[in-house]
């Protein structure tokens, strides 16, 4: 895993967002690549879909632990698993 | 002469995830002759985490054919894996195929996991340092015996069964950038080699449903976060009732736009 420097206070610029891009596939905690990470003027927001609820506060927990000083927010929802109602005809 | 498939990926099981699939799981003898895992059915690829996909998709009422994804590769424990998928009766394919008897004819099922390399003119080449020449030539090494899997098998109907995605037409809402990460055409060509009827993958998490091969075969990313639902089925044959696009379960919901 990469060493992530210090992060001084201040808006979120791109290595951010890349560390923790590669945060969220290489710690084995996380282990998720389907995370999109949005750079905004304000914060960070994460985009996805996990598969349980613990994934989710697992990923905002391990973020704010390395990255303490910078703001970030999730809208990281779980996928649903109930059986389909429709099937898909292919002839 | 129709064959009913179902198929999901990307599932990522950890012991944190078991029993969410089982409900709809158990639905699956009433609408499918065979279950398809298009890989990356564990989060880290260790044993523990494939006992927990055995329990999950272990024991149905329909035989149940998979591939592994790049995340069952990474503790680098694949054959135990492997052996603790098998030994929970699922079929794990990389490079060979299975035939199955199903009541609408003989299914033939040829998987790999592929790899990625980009596709046609936008690809990564065979040429220059070694780490990109054995880059390039693993994923043409996994479609190549994609190819011939799938030429080998004597049967009705032929599906192929890919982590990685063999066109970029199901990647459309991922970043472009990351294509070359995403599949190769070399797995389409493969899939054009062959009579293949429907090709399913995973690994897009961001991508979409549905999209064609340049041979015209149907391609399907069934990835967990993409279908939104336990795994989609496919009605795939040449006498389907027009008039059957109805549910086919009590649970889950509609959806509006269907």
């Amino acid at each position: 895993m990469t060493h992530h420097r210090d992060i001084d206070a201040g808006p979120p610029d791109e290595y951010v967002e890349a560390e923790i891009q590669r945060l969220l596939v290489e710690d084995p905690a996380v282990a998720e690549q389907g995370i999109t990470v949005v750079r905004r003027e304000r914060a960070l927001v994460l985009y996805g879909e996990v598969e349980s609820p613990h994934r989710r506060e697992e990923i905002l927990r391990r973020v704010s632990e390395r990255f303490p000083d910078v703001p970030v927010t999730s809208d990281i929802g779980v996928i649903r698993a109930q059986a389909p109602t429709e099937i898909e005809q292919l002839p | 002469m129709v064959i009913r498939i179902a198929a999901v990926g990307d599932v990522h099981l950890d012991e944190d995830v078991v029993g969410r699939f089982r409900p709809a799981l158990e639905e699956l003898p009433e609408c499918a002759d065979v279950l398809l895992l298009a890989g990356d059915l564990t989060r880290h690829g260790t044993e523990a985490e494939a006992r927990c996909v055995a329990e999950e998709f272990g024991g149905l009422a329909v035989p149940v054919v998979t591939v592994l994804g790049n995340h069952d590769h990474q503790c680098d424990q694949v054959p135990q894996v492997v052996k603790v998928l098998e030994d929970a009766g699922i079929t794990v394919l990389e490079g060979n195929g299975v035939v199955l008897d199903c009541a609408g004819g003989r299914l033939g099922i040829a998987g790999v996991k592929g790899f990625g390399g980009g596709f046609a003119g936008r690809c990564a080449s065979d040429f220059g340092e070694p780490e990109m020449k054995a880059f390039v030539r693993t994923t043409t090494d996994s479609a190549d015996r994609l190819g011939a899997a799938l030429r080998s098998l004597d049967c009705d109907m032929l599906v192929a069964l890919t982590h990685y995605s063999p066109v970029p037409d199901t990647l459309a809402g991922e970043p472009l950038e990351i294509y070359p990460f995403l599949g190769s055409y070399q797995l389409g060509q493969a899939i054009d080699s062959a009579p293949t009827a429907l090709a399913v993958h995973g690994h897009a998490h961001a991508g979409t449903e549905r999209g064609t091969t340049p041979g015209g075969v149907r391609v399907r990313n069934v990835a967990h976060p993409v279908i939104k639902q336990a795994y989609s089925v496919f009605h795939v044959g040449d006498q389907l009732d027009t008039d059957q696009v109805s549910p086919i379960g009590q649970s889950g919901s509609q959806r509006s736009w269907s």
